[in-house]
């Protein structure tokens, strides 16, 4: 049987984000790359920032200079706030509301276990690391099982275990930081160093960089976009009950992925404790904590807290910015007002930046 | 001429009205664009009090978009609307609902948590001082749920612990408690079953016969001889005819509805059937289904007809590993197996496309090539564990080529895609990695008549190439098409089985058996 | 079409009515009175302290500013919303006020409608922002908080706010804050609990907000108006985080420092989360939440009057949690499987 028909009924309601028109002008493609393209939003905004803090240093109106080597230096806030936002990242993505609030408790938790093994035990760096990342990793299973096998909604089984940890943490450490000379010692672990080969004509880079951002960087990229794993947690974030019937085993899925959000909160632990040359136990808890900013970059980085929409290199770009302008900021406000100025920045990025994102789904149709 | 699209000769066409001197609601040069894409080109669609006007239309022609815009869910660009004579401007729902205009979705739009009785009311409370009158709501609910035909006790049920169609009921009677002179029926018999179907026509009839102008919208044109007075048909955004029932048929609809001439309707290829690859022996999932036991050979497709609710769901749910049955034995290639979950069955060769692609089988962000590789990734490197997008996409790119995907590129996100389109790339899912035994649920529901075409051709071409296809359906002229064997399911047990020889008749009987007296008589 | 109204018999009408009426309490309250009288008695077995008023009283003073607040956030979480930036909002509106206290000794009177106009203010940018701006309430709180925190800090320039005058003493721990031994400020949080619980049982608009956390679309295609009553649910909390700004604002010295209302906003949602409100919205009762303010208070209060360390009562409040929400997901999947 055949039929004649007029083509393809296309539905009115999602415009496909097929090539635009051409007859299209300039500004209106770039607008929409802008609001589209997180990415190029990200890069925009960076280069803009770049852009005005080094004029108002060439006007004098800053206290110090905004240079290379300031800049690299503020790379030193880069690391935990990144690999907080990739663990965001991973957990967000795989949907039902996905969130992890107790990040910042299980930084305090697994760093004062940590402190506790390098500092105090004895224990030799490596495996007081992988103590530090089994710790993590234990944290992360509670909250995994009970979102994934329980069906606890997340903001709740995080809200709670974010409670637990910190308390546990503050009790085991008698609410005074682990410290000893090992420990004290281990701050080099987080001093700058100047590049190999090419590093002379460069300003010295922190060390954590090099040793737990980017490998985790790579890693977390490599999970999501090269692996079974990572397109199994984007497709259970896009659509949970078409995962299941897809054959995908969403609970195994999702409980890995806060395993590996605890795992994160485990390396930035230990790196924690060389910036402050102790293992404090409220590390992650204090003032705001590091749960609120890693979200901040989740969503800043374009990740759609409904699951399933986000990248690596949004997140990476977000945190860039969002150090560069602290920095910027402590410059052009010294002293309490810098980190006033900070909160606000902080705030309102969020603010636009989520309603961009709305905005992009209303539109455009996704991120 | 194709089974499906014969008028059944049970139902007598509605007898016709006297003249209505004014019209409800009549609606002229309708336009409406979303973003550069016209959804309605032109439409005229004029409403009596006290008739059921039946609207119908492929997928994407355009009857969503009009009932939105008549229920103030959308705005038209141009166009006029009048209501009792007098020009009106419906700008949002709630002017829409001060006319009198009630809107029953497709998918009851209902709160779970809430009572009957809350749910009816919601947006309309009748008040009391500041208070919420209950006793008041309580004396409407009596009359309300009588209308609907939904027993008294009700009430206090929460909406959450009803069935589909008692939730379809509530709908109703939530649509007549804002006191309707006109009421928007979206597909409501979709989701029924027939004896369901025979109470909704019941309540249908009630309405029109009390002057409530009734819009009717359905896929299943044979029933519109039971229930319609009138038809619009929609096609690429337009209103092509309005015609009185009787002057038209089953087939000049449809030809309508797709612009074309339908040709003649092609039975299944004989093909020698193989070994037994799937078989069920004495299944029970208690109360669901008991007692089944059928067997699926190699190339061969085997029609499970059933209306929604008679069971045939739940067996497919089993045999995916789903559901847990409470009895029997299932058997794949002579070897009885245990399947708790759908990971089980793919390793057995066992492929399911789910019933609801919106829900159970659309990633709807995601591309087309994802939507495709989704279910294999094993399949996407040599190395475990890893994928690469090269393999994604050739395999994409190779399936959309083979089931005729209208799409400009495999990276095209779901959601730009007609429901006929979506399917195939869900359908395509389950080919990536070629199955022994392909169990289809619903493979056409909400799918326009092209596409289900094509898709039958696709499963016809399946089971040529040797896999064992088990279609569950509730379309009789599906199941009639393409199944080699038909097994009718009817209250959780095999009512009858039939050849490809079978009728229409036999298998609406068979299917629908003392379930009809039930639903007679409301 | 119409439905014609008939006049049932009075007695039978009455009766139909009751049945058609929302049950009075969901189901956590009985249970939450069961535990908490549980832990009253063990607590008075071991240290017999806990039962003298001198212990009680503190307890009800400190239970509440958080389970004032809990009215609000019960009704923002009925509708599927959150707002975690209580925090900030208390200590925006405590330093307006208690500035404005100590630089023009503003009477009591207009010192609380002072705090409750900024809370308000703030509670509606919440509720504009989230409900017109279509992005998740947690991110657009996030948010605020910070704002709100900047804001604050701003105004507390880098110091605490001193001397400021006993105006509030009828909120505190004091002999100033009690009538007949009941503390004022618990009083007046019975007496808000009951008219939100009313609220919500009873009117059109109360019964909305369950809807809408029900299911929005629906919400608003039954002519709901969803936006103004998402945003009423905000400012509302708004309002009443002015309120107990006032409390804490009295429960301390005459000193204010910048820590107030660190922590409040998790302590709110656990109160409200373990008083049975669903975050997945449509279910939830203010009762519930001042319950469970109790409770995780009798638990900080039992801690430290048990001499261990202060700390753990976090880790129980974590534990109630999880048992609280757990036991509620239990029952849920059990009503399923039935």
């Amino acid at each position: 049987m055949t039929i004649t028909s007029d083509g393809p009924a296309v539905s009115p309601h999602n415009t496909p984000r097929g090539p635009a028109p051409k007859s299209r002008g300039f500004f209106s493609l770039v607008l929409e790359a802008l609001v589209t393209q997180r990415i190029v939003l990200l890069g925009v905004l960076i280069v803009l920032v770049l852009i005005i803090m080094s004029v108002l240093d060439g006007m004098g109106m800053l206290s110090g200079a905004f240079n290379a080597d300031y800049l690299a230096a503020a790379l030193i806030n880069l690391v935990p706030l990144a690999m907080l936002g990739l663990a965001q990242l991973l957990v967000i993505l795989s949907g039902l509301g996905g969130i992890d609030l107790s990040v910042g408790s299980m930084v305090s938790l697994t760093g004062v276990i940590f402190g506790f093994a390098y500092g105090i035990w004895g224990w030799e760096f490596f495996p007081a690391l992988m103590l530090a990342i089994l710790a993590g990793a234990a944290c992360g299973a509670i909250n995994g099982s009970l979102v994934s096998y329980v069906g606890f909604p997340p903001l709740i089984a995080t809200l709670a275990t974010y409670y637990a940890f910190r308390s546990i943490a503050l009790v085991i450490s008698n609410q005074k930081p682990v410290n000893s000379i090992e420990i004290q010692n281990f701050y080099s672990a987080a001093q700058a160093i100047e590049l190999p080969l090419i590093g002379g004509s460069l300003p010295l880079v922190p060390l954590g960089i090099f040793t737990f951002l980017i490998p985790c960087v790579i890693v977390v990229w490599l999970l999501l976009n090269k692996t079974g794993f990572g397109q199994r947690v984007y497709a259970l974030g896009t659509n949970n009950v078409a995962a299941i019937w897809s054959g995908i085993n969403v609970k195994t899925n999702r409980m890995a992925v806060y395993v590996l959000s605890g795992v994160i909160s485990g390396l930035v632990a230990v790196v924690t404790v060389a910036q402050f040359a102790s293992a404090r136990p409220d590390a992650g808890t204090s003032g705001n904590g590091m749960a609120l900013p890693s979200i901040t970059i989740a969503v800043l980085g374009g990740v759609a807290i409904m699951g399933g929409i986000g990248r690596v290199s949004g997140i990476v770009l977000a945190t860039l910015l969002i150090v560069w302008v602290n920095a910027g900021i402590l410059l052009a406000f010294p002293g309490n007002d810098g980190t006033q100025f900070q909160l606000l920045a902080l705030g309102l990025v969020l603010i636009l930046a989520s309603l961009l994102n709305g905005l992009t789904k209303r539109k455009y149709g996704g991120i | 001429m194709s089974p499906a699209l014969t008028p059944p000769a049970t139902e007598p066409s509605a007898p016709a009205r006297p003249d209505q001197p004014v019209l409800r609601l009549e609606m002229r040069g309708i336009v409406k664009s979303f973003g550069g894409v016209r959804a309605i080109r032109h439409a005229d669609i004029a409403v009596s009090p006290g008739s059921v006007h039946a609207l119908v239309g492929e997928n994407g022609a355009g009857k969503s978009t009009l009932i939105k815009i008549i229920a103030g869910a959308e705005r038209a660009d141009s166009g006029s609307i009048e209501f009792d004579g007098k020009p009106v401007s419906i700008a949002s729902t709630s002017d829409a609902i001060e006319l009198g205009v009630q809107t029953v979705y497709q998918e009851p739009q209902l709160f779970p948590e809430l009572s009957v009785a809350e749910n009816v009311f919601v947006g309309r409370e009748l008040k009391r001082g500041l208070r919420v009158d209950w006793s008041g709501q309580a004396d409407q609910m009596h009359e309300l749920l009588a209308t609907v035909g939904l027993p008294d006790r009700i009430a206090t049920s929460l909406v959450g612990t009803l069935s589909i169609a008692q939730q379809q009921q509530v709908s109703i009677a939530k649509a007549l408690a804002g006191e309707a002179s006109v009421l928007i029926l979206d597909e409501p018999s979709a989701i029924l079953t027939d004896s369901e179907i025979d109470v909704l026509f019941a309540v249908i009839r009630r309405l029109s016969s009390s002057g409530v102008a009734i819009i009717y919208i359905s896929h299943r044109l044979d029933e519109l001889f039971r229930i319609a007075d009138e038809v619009t048909v929609m096609r690429d955004g337009e209103t092509i005819t309005t015609k009185p029932i009787g002057e038209l048929t089953v087939r000049q609809i449809a030809e309508l509805m797709v612009g074309g001439v339908l040709t003649e309707a092609r039975s299944t290829e004989d093909v020698a059937a193989g070994d037994t690859v799937l078989e069920l022996d004495a299944l029970s999932r208690e109360p669901r289904f008991v007692d089944i036991s059928l067997k699926v050979h190699a190339g061969e497709i085997v029609g499970l007809y059933g209306l929604v609710g008679s069971g045939a769901g739940t067996i497919a749910d089993v045999i995916y590993g789903m559901d847990k049955p409470t009895d029997g034995r299932i058997l794949v290639r002579g070897k009885p197996v245990t399947i708790s979950k759908p990971g089980q069955a793919k390793k057995l060769g066992i492929h399911l496309l789910p019933a609801n692609r919106s829900a159970q089988g659309s990633f709807s962000f995601q591309s087309i090539a994802f939507n495709i590789t989704i279910g294999e990734l094993a399949l996407l490197s040599k190395l475990p564990g890893w994928v690469t997008k090269r393999r994604e996409r050739e395999i994409a790119r190779d399936f959309i080529k083979r089931l005729a995907v209208k799409t400009p590129s495999e990276k095209q996100p779901l959601t730009a895609m007609s429901g006929g389109n979506a399917q195939k790339v869900v359908l395509a899912r389950q080919l990536v990695k070629r199955p022994a035994i392909l169990v289809l649920v619903e493979p056409t529901q909400g799918v326009d008549v092209g596409a289900k075409e094509e898709i039958h051709r696709i499963i016809s071409g399946l089971a040529n190439e040797g896999t064992a296809v088990l279609v569950v359906t509730s379309d009789l002229g599906e199941v009639l098409r393409i199944s080699d064997k038909i097994l009718v399911i009817r209250a959780g047990r095999i009512a009858a089985e039939f050849g490809e020889d079978a009728t229409q008749v036999e298998i609406l009987a068979a299917a629908a058996g003392d379930a009809g007296e039930s639903g007679g008589t409301a | 079409m119409t439905i014609d109204q008939r006049s049932a018999p009075a007695a039978a009408q009455r009766a139909t009515a009751r049945r058609i009426l929302p049950p009075p309490v969901t189901g956590q309250e009985i249970v939450l009175v069961g535990v908490i009288a549980v832990l009253w008695i063990l607590l008075g077995l071991f240290t017999p302290a806990f039962l003298s008023p001198s212990s009680i009283q503190p307890l009800l003073v400190s239970v509440a500013p958080v389970a004032l607040i809990g009215v609000g956030m019960t009704f923002i979480i009925i509708t599927a919303g959150i707002d975690v930036s209580v925090a900030g909002a208390i200590m925006l509106c405590a330093v307006i006020t208690a500035k404005s206290l100590v630089d023009s000794n503003l009477p009591l009177l207009p010192a609380v409608g002072l705090s409750i106009a900024v809370g308000l203010a703030l509670g509606m940018l919440n509720g504009v922002l989230t409900a017109y701006g279509r992005v998740h309430a947690i991110i657009i709180t996030f948010g605020t908080a910070n704002v709100f925190q900047f804001l604050a800090l701003r105004v507390f320039g880098s110091s605490t706010v001193n001397g400021i005058p006993s105006t509030f003493d009828v909120f505190g721990r004091g002999e100033a804050g009690r009538t007949l031994g009941i503390p004022h400020s618990f009083a007046i949080t019975v007496l808000v609990v009951a008219a939100g619980w009313w609220y919500l049982r009873h009117t059109a608009g109360g019964r909305h907000l369950f809807a809408i956390g029900g299911n929005a679309n629906a919400a608003r295609l039954a002519g709901i108006k969803v936006q103004p009553r998402v945003m009423m649910a905000y400012g509302l909390t708004g309002a009443l985080v002015g309120l107990a700004s006032c409390f804490f604002i009295a429960s301390g010295t005459s000193t204010l420092d910048q820590a107030v209302g660190s922590g409040q906003e998790l302590a709110v949602i656990a109160a409200t989360v373990i008083g049975g409100t669903s975050i997945l919205g449509g279910r939830g009762s203010v009762i519930g939440t001042l319950l469970g303010a109790v409770l995780v208070q009798t638990v900080t209060s039992g801690v430290t009057q048990l001499g261990w360390p202060t700390q753990l009562a976090n880790l129980f409040v974590g534990i109630f949690i999880i048992v609280a929400v757990g036991t509620d997901l239990l029952r849920e999947r059990a009503r399923r499987k039935a």
